[in-house]
This record gives C-alpha cells, structure tokens and sequence, in this order.
C-alpha cells in the first residue's frame, strides 16, 4: 500500500525499505512508525531533487535508496587529513579573547571594503542616497540651527530664558494705547523689596548721549542702569569691570562701560582707552570696561550707573529721569502666571499711595524678554521648523524608498550568501556596515551643507527683530540630532533584506525571482506610498513659499505715497541747551538748510520731526471746533519746514502748502493729509476751519488754534503695511518738541553718496552737532520692511525647491523599478500591436495616480497647516487660490516630468526580448 | 582545553559541531541540514540519512536539540529540530576548540581566510 506522500506525487513507497533497515533494532512499534514517516519524508525529497537534476525516475530512486546504507558509525565524507597525531595546546580564555577580537576587526574591515565596492557597483543609487541624506541633514542642522539659537539661545546672560518684562495695562485705554510699560523709582524700589517671585530685578533707561571728542560730537545710543545690572546678567568684561553696586551711591565718581563694536569701530580696538576719561552729554566719566561681543543689553553702545534716588533716578549728580522700564529674572520653578499674581498684589497697594502713577483699572501682564524682542518673527521661526522637519521626512521618505527597492533586488543575494554558510548576524551585520558607511557619506555632505546653507541663511535674516547678542552657528546638539533620525532611517530598511533572509523556505527562496514574490509585491505599495506621501508634503512647502512669494509682492507694490529711492535722511541731535529755544533751532536750520541746497544733486532739503516710513513723531489728541464728538480724535504731529512736502514728493490737493513765512514768523498754520480731511471733515472742506492740539496746550506759550490752509496727499505714514493715519503738519518753529531730521531729496543713486557732504555741512554751521542715524530711506525699507517677509520666501522657496526635487527623484526611481518589473508585460502588449504612445501613456498614468493621490492629500494639509502662517501673510490670505492653483500645476507638472524617462525606456523594449525574459 | 582527538573522534566531534550550528538560529529538518551540509562545503562532506538521524536521535537524549512535528496538506509530517541553551553552550565550546585548531593550522602553513 502507498502511503499518503507518494501517493500525491506518485513517489517510490520507501517504508518497506526502510522497515526492512530497522527491524534488525527491535524498535517499538511507536518509535518505528515515527523513523520510517521522517526517513520517508527525507528519501522523497532527495527523490525530488534528483529528479530535478536530470535523473531519472528509476536512477532516482536507486540513488535515494544508497541514503539508508549504512557504512559505519557516524559516517560522514570527510577528507582525510591525519589528524590523530596532531595535538594541540590548551586555549587559555585570554588567548580565546583575543583571537575573538581580532577576528571582529579583521570581519569589520573585511565588511567595510565589501560594503564600499557594493555601493560602488550601483552608483546611481549610492550618489541619490547620498544626496538625499546630504540634503536632509544639513536643511534639517541649518534650519534647527537658527531657531535653537534665536528662541533659546539668543542672550549670554545667566537665566536669560526666565527673563521677564513686566508692565501694566490700562484696562480703559483704546486696544493699542493700554500698555504702561514703566515704573516710578518709588515703585521700582517697593516692588524689588517686596515681590517674592523674581532673584533679581533691574531697571533701565535709554537715550542717546553726545560723546564729544577731538574730532566733534556724535551721539552714542546709551542706557542708564540700575547698579545691580551687572551683576544681575552675570556676564564679565571683557576688559576691565562692569558697573558695580558702588558706582551706584550717591558722590560715586562718575564712570561708563562701552560695548565691543563701538570700541572695535569707533576706537580701533585700542585698549590702553581703558581708564581714560570721556565727556558723555558734557559730562566726564571715566571709562571703566568694555564688555564682550555678544553683551548688547538694551540694544545700547555704552551704559551708565544710576543712583536711585527719592527724587528721581540720577547720574553724575544730574537728575535722568523719574521711570524706569523693568526687567526680572523668575525663580526657578515660578510660572509667569504666578508672578503676575504675586505682583498685582504689590500693585493694587501701591496704587492707593502712589495713585498717579497707576491707571484707574489696570491689569499686570508679563512677557518674556525674547518674545519682546522677536515679537511676529517668533511666528516666521516656527513656520521655518516645520518646513525643516517637513523637508527631513521627504528625505527619510526618499531613503527609504531606494532601500527598499534595493531590499527587492537583494532578496535573492540574501537567500544565496544565507545558503552557502552566511548566519544571519553576518548578514546583519554586513548590512549595518553599508547603512554607517551611506550615513556617514551623509553626514559629510551635510556638514558641508549646513556650513554653507548656515551663511546664506544668516545673510538673508531680517536685522531688526534678532537680539544684538545672538550667534547663530553651527549646533552640534543639532547636528546630531538629524544625523540621528537619518541613520534610524538608514538602519531600519537597510536592515529589511536581511530580516527577509531569516526567515522562510531556503530552497523556495533560491528558485524563486526576488521581483515576483509577494513579498516584494508588499514593499512596491509601501514604496508608493512613501512617494505620496513626499508629493504631499512638497506640496505643503511650496504653498507657504507660494503665499510668502505673494506677500512679498504685495509690499512691494503697495503705493507708498513717495519715492524713497531719492530721500537721504540724517538725525541731528538738538536736545542740548544749545538748541533748546525755538530761535537757536531757526538759525542753525537756515544755515544748515541753505548750504545743503547749493550742492550739487540736491532736489531740495527740508527740516522734519521724523524720518517718513521708518519713524513716528508724536501725536496729539485734537478738538475741531464746531465738530463735536464722543470719541477721541487724534492726529500724529509732524514739525517742518517749507520745502518738506517738495521733498518728500508730497502733492498738494486743496489749499497752499506751509510757506516761508509762515516758518519765519511761526505762524499757527497748519495743512492736514487726506486721511485727517476724510475722517473728521467727510465731504466738507478743511481749508480755512480751525484745529487745536492738547499736546501744544501744554506747553508754556499755551498754544491754541491753528488754521488749516492745505490738504496734502497721504503716503504710509505708518509703515508699510499699515493704514494711513491722520497727520497735520506744523511749522518746526512753533515748538521744539520732538526729534529733528534733515531730509534731502538728491539726484544721487544711491542717496548715501551725499552723506559726507551733509556731515561737512552740518560740521560748518556748527562743529559741536553730532549726526546721528542717517541713510536713504529705499534701503532702510529694504532692510526692515521688505526682509522678513524676503527671507520668509527665500527660507521656505529653498526648502520647497529641495523638497520637490526630492519628490522628483522618489517618483522617478519608484516609475523605473515598476517600469523594469513590467518589461514583460510590455513586451506582450507590444506583440500583440500595442503602439509607442499606448505605452507612454500607460507609464504616465500609473505615475499620476501617486501624483494625483499626493496633491489632493497635499492640498489637505495646505488647508490646514497655512492658516499658522497667517500673521506672516500681508496682502493675500492663507487660502488663496491663485497660489493653489500655481503650486498644484507645478506639483503635477514635475511629477510627469519625472515619469516621461521611464516611459521613454519602456517604449524603447524589444518585444522578443521583453517576452523571453522573466 | 586539551585537543587529542582521534579520526573518528574528530568526524564525530565536528558532524555535532555541524548539525548544532545549523540548528543555531532556525529550526530546521533533516532533509535541509543534509542538504545545507553538502551545498556549504561544495560537496565535501556528505551526511547520508542512515547517519544523520541515528546522530540527531543521539542529540536529542542528551538534550542539546529539541524536535517537533509539522504537518502540511498534501505532505508527510515533518519534524524539525532547533537548538536548546544547553546545546548552545556545548555548541560555543566545541566552535572555539575548532577555531583554535584552524586558526594554529592557519598560523603555520600561513594560509589565509578565504
């Protein structure tokens, strides 16, 4: 009777054989029953392999059969060596060690050289790793870089992330004008004693000194501090001393400490200043240390010690000023939440003694000194990490996928090398070797990279929101860390061929194409979706590119009112007793002014109280008699002269501008922009009617009304991406309240060029005026206005471009493998009439469902994702669609351009061939 | 460790040495580890079945490797072996006494690792 197994395959019945071999053993029934099933077992498949070897059924059998001879005990074909005399010393464990070891190296070495000649040998694949590798680790170092180093990194003062700003709000005040952002020195003193939230509290007050030396007078940007400042931030001079706690008491000599620009700029470096004494707002004060690079506290180029006093806070025995800002460092472990609790409790006391100083409603809010400073950057910084971590995913998505496609190609490599003595840990570890050695090609491109990409980054970011004392540079926490998650990356589908081989059926494996079986059936979806999902976040990166784009060119085409490109604007310093009558400011100005008007390439010149476009001068509450209202009506002041409407490229639309006369004589004449005429006056004419400013009541000549005879054309007076306000313009002579400019309109390009000129002008009128900020207003908007959102674009533009390239390349080699899987099929299709276009259009389209399917998921996320970009936004909204509409074009675009290759290739397959080849 | 062995001690200390190690890291049955054997040394040594299983049974009783049936449609019951800890240890002695012994073969005629 044929048992079960021959039955099937029509196999020899070999239990009667094999029965016959164990009888002369007596075995138990049981137990023989088992040996026979598994020496069956073993004869019907050596049967099958000699079949497949070409024997034939009965040469097979016989030759199975000769397995049950017996030749001797143990038997097995071994070469004879003469072994038996040979004998050998014991191995002590050391040696065993040490033999070990060394075989480790030697296997290490040996894995290393195959690892770099098997990446050398697919050149196509190594260099794509690499660069995407390359790619995503250094975005990945620069982009974390900037952030780490702008919101945790950015001061070098001890605690400087428990750094607090702490002011009030006027619950009543107008949503803008709620914040009381300073103390009296009374309060400033009660709040230090009594507050139990803060190890250290310091005030401050800012402005710029004259420094007058050999060469004239400049002004310093300077802030005086309290005594305990120095201390407080913890960072020691450079050389000499900072300001101590003696320098604070009342008779202390009079001493400054300068900061490391000015002394490398102004001062060449030299340090034997050290010691020497200056005269600073015309007093002389003994400089006393100059600090180190990064220490910019206060944005100031010198600080002076206050002494706090009951009647106000003093320097070198002149009174400076009744308030101070205020800074605290939180104890550890207290929230801000809880100081304001602690602190409104001091407040709500001191308000029922010091009741002038504190608003009848008012609220303590806190805020963290690098919030203060960075203010809507913060948001521009954290949209630049996520398109970073973005970007790193397309890259591990992308290296990932060209692992495994040459995980499929090496199914059969694995199964062979396993097959002819390989353990599955040499497997491993062979593969491990390879991932090190794509890792660190990475990571030496990326370093390369991030060194570079570092530098463009720094030179594109905005000055003006970034804190003086930040560095931003090469972080090697940061670095790391993205060669961190590359290698995880790198490792764990490195690692898939090798798991593959532990497992399943040695001789199947053998015979089996890698490119057929199920399993790599598994790993092309995994492949594509990786693909989808690389089109789906490039397409969210190339959006927020899209929308800054957009931006950008909406601030740059918004009509300003003026040409900046002409306007050359310097600061002069008046608030000295030299100028501070009304007709000294005339003087000097008619001077100053006539002289600037005889130089070549100047338009015309004019005396201003700000700079248009880059600062504000005050503004005042108004009364239009005749015209009641509820409400406060305000208007912003600007004090000039006659020719400032000329200059500034100002038209006149109703009425005269202000004329010499009027500047000569002061006269209470005023012109008034649309947006004032518009607001208050509607449709009636403002020309003839009176106005009155609360500001100028103050004052000691207790100005009244003022006529208006003008309305002028209204430019951004604002900034660039804010409404015009209202605006009067005054005749400079009426007060000398506020700032005063000297603007000139000049033919010169740049404007720039005439600085020199107007500082020697300036210096022939008067040696002792110091010119302060001074530039072309173009360039100041380009630096301010327009860099944010410039970098915005070229930030999230490059990682866009990367990451699509990145897409390009995941679709690109995802098309070929699935094009090189179908050669057959193509090849039938092709024999059977099928024409070129037939397969180019079959290829396309297998591509552009991933691509369809990326988009509409990209466009997803888009939705969601961008509305965090939307404080970055001016001029266009976060779901605009003309930017959908372009990013989808070019998503899909760039996908079908990455499948038209493979395409090309799968038209180009010889039927024959494709046919006979499996 | 002393290594006086015999011809036949040293065929029947290394077939052990063989049927552990291809046992080490997958259950594996006869038919496969005879097959592995000729296939791993290009036909140099050879395990006929007569031999191999007597040696296998003689494993098990002493406890080095475990068996256990597998039964598939269509197929005779198979049994597979794998390796047990204390195969294991018996298995890492046995590896290093005979790495010792190739690396001293090694070290005199100066042949190198292929």
């Amino acid at each position: 009777m044929q048992s079960a197994g021959s039955r099937v395959l029509n196999m020899p019945d070999w239990d009667a054989k094999i029965r016959e071999q164990l009888a002369p053993l007596g075995l138990d029934p049981s137990r023989e029953a088992e040996i026979v099933e598994e020496l069956a077992q073993h004869l019907d498949d050596s049967y099958r392999t000699l079949l497949r070897e070409g024997l034939t059924p009965e040469e097979a059998r016989q030759a199975a059969l000769l397995e049950l001879e017996r030749k001797a005990p143990g038997d097995l074909r071994f070469p004879s060596t003469g072994l038996a005399a040979l004998s050998f010393p014991p191995t002590s464990p050391s040696q065993g060690w040490a033999l070990g070891a060394g075989r480790v190296v030697i296997d290490l070495w040996r894995d290393l050289r195959f690892a770099v000649r098997s990446l050398k040998k697919q050149p196509g694949f190594t260099v794509l790793a690499v660069l995407t590798l390359s790619l995503g680790i250094g975005a990945t170092t620069v982009g974390f870089g900037v952030v780490e180093n702008l919101l945790f990194e950015a001061y070098p003062y001890k605690g400087a992330n428990r750094m607090v700003l702490f002011a009030f709000h006027n619950l009543k005040a107008p949503r803008n004008e709620r914040r009381v952002g300073r103390l009296s020195i009374a309060d400033f003193l009660e709040y230090q004693k009594n507050n139990h939230v803060f190890d250290g509290m310091v005030g401050w007050y800012s402005g710029w000194i004259v420094y007058t030396g050999q060469g004239g007078s400049e002004d310093f940007r300077g802030a005086y501090v309290t005594p305990n400042t120095f201390e407080f931030l913890g960072v020691p001079a450079l050389l000499g001393r900072g300001i101590t706690l003696d320098d604070g008491k009342p008779g202390a000599p009079p001493v400054f400490v300068m900061n490391y620009r000015l002394w490398q700029e102004r001062f060449g470096g030299d340090t034997a200043i050290l010691g020497k004494v200056f005269i600073l707002d015309d007093q002389p004060r003994t400089l006393v240390g100059i600090m180190p690079p990064r220490f910019q506290m206060y944005g100031a180029r010198i600080w002076l010690p206050l002494t706090l006093t009951s009647s106000g806070a003093m320097s070198a025995g002149n009174r400076i000023t009744g308030w101070l800002f205020v800074l605290g460092r939180l104890k550890p472990k207290v929230s801000m939440r809880s100081a304001a609790a602690d602190l409104d409790v001091i407040a709500r006391q001191l308000s029922k003694v010091y009741v002038e100083d504190y608003p009848a409603e008012f609220a303590v809010v806190m805020g963290q000194l690098n919030d203060a400073v960075l203010g809507n950057f913060k948001a521009t910084l954290y949209a630049l990490m996520a398109a970073v971590s973005m970007l790193l995913l397309i890259a591990c998505s992308n290296v990932a996928n060209l692992l495994l496609a040459r995980a499929t190609m090496r199914d059969r490599e694995m199964a062979i090398r396993s097959s002819i003595g390989a353990s599955p840990g040499r497997l491993v570890r062979q593969l491990l070797v390879e991932s090190f050695v794509l890792a660190g090609a990475g990571l030496a491109g990326g370093c390369f990279l991030a060194y570079w990409g570092l530098k463009a980054v720094v030179a594109t970011i905005p000055p003006d929101p970034i804190p003086e004392s930040a560095v931003i540079g090469l972080n090697p926490a940061v670095l790391w860390l993205s060669v961190g998650v590359a290698l995880v990356t790198t490792l764990l589908c490195g690692l898939a061929p090798a798991l593959h081989a532990l497992r399943g059926d040695l001789p199947g494996r053998l015979a089996a194409s890698g490119r057929s079986s199920a399993d790599a059936s598994g790993k092309r979806k995994l492949r594509a979706g990786l693909v989808v999902a690389e089109v789906a976040i490039s397409l969210v990166l190339l959006t927020g590119a899209g929308l800054m784009v957009r931006t950008l060119l909406s601030l740059t085409r918004v009509s300003l009112g003026l040409d900046p490109s002409t306007i050359l604007f310097a600061q002069l310093s008046t608030r000295n007793v030299n100028y501070d009558k009304v007709e000294q400011q005339k003087a000097f100005f008619r001077q100053l002014l006539e002289r600037v008007r005889a130089m070549p390439a100047v338009n015309s010149v004019a005396v201003s109280s700000s700079a248009p476009l880059i600062t504000t001068d005050g503004s005042s509450e108004i009364q239009i008699p005749g015209k009641e209202h509820e409400q406060k009506w305000e208007s912003h002041l600007e004090f000039c002269s006659e020719d400032y409407f000329r200059t500034v490229g100002l038209k006149m639309i109703r009425g005269r501008a202000l004329q010499v006369s009027d500047i000569d004589s002061a006269r209470q004449v005023a012109v008034v922009n649309q947006a004032l005429a518009k607001l208050y006056f509607g449709d009636d004419d403002p020309v003839g009617r009176r106005i009155r400013f609360t500001l100028l009541n103050h004052e000691a000549r207790r100005i009244t009304d003022f006529e208006i005879v003008g309305v002028v054309s209204d430019f951004k007076n604002q900034g660039v991406r804010n409404a015009t306000e209202p605006q009067t313009f005054l005749p400079y002579t009426i007060s000398t309240i506020g700032t005063r400019f000297v603007l000139v309109n000049t033919a010169l390009d740049p404007p720039e060029d005439l600085r020199p000129a107007l500082r020697r002008a300036i210096g022939a009128v008067d040696p002792g005026m110091p010119m302060g900020i001074s530039g072309s207003i173009g360039d100041w908007l380009r630096a301010t206005s327009y860099k944010a959102p410039r970098f915005g674009v070229v930030v999230l533009g490059a990682f866009a471009g990367i990451g699509l390239a990145l897409a390009i390349v995941g679709i690109f080699s995802l098309m070929a493998y699935t094009v090189s899987l179908q050669t057959h099929e193509v090849g039938i299709r092709m024999a059977l009439g099928a024409e070129r276009g037939d397969i180019l259009r079959m290829v396309v389209s297998n591509g552009l469902r991933l691509i369809v399917a990326g988009v509409v998921a990209g466009l997803f996320l888009s939705l969601i994702l961008t509305r965090f970009l939307s404080s970055q936004l001016w001029g266009v909204s976060a779901n605009d669609s003309w930017t959908y509409i372009a990013v989808v074009t070019i998503s899909v675009a760039a996908g079908v351009a990455a499948c038209i290759l493979p395409a090309r290739r799968a038209t180009e397959v010889d039927p024959l061939i494709a046919i006979r080849c499996e | 460790m002393e290594l006086h062995h015999s011809n036949a001690e040293w065929k029947n200390g290394s077939a052990e040495l063989l049927v552990l190690s291809l046992v080490e890291y997958q259950t594996r049955h006869g038919y496969d580890i005879s097959r592995l054997i000729e296939i791993r040394s290009a036909g140099t040594l050879r395990f006929h079945a007569a031999s191999l299983y007597p040696l296998l049974h003689r494993l098990e009783e002493r406890g080095w490797i475990q068996e256990h049936w597998v039964e598939r449609p269509n197929e005779r019951r198979r049994r597979y072996y794998r390796l047990t800890a204390e195969g294991k240890m018996v298995m890492a002695r046995q590896r290093q006494g005979w790495e010792a012994f190739v690396d001293a073969i090694g070290r005199v005629t100066g042949v190198e690792h292929a």
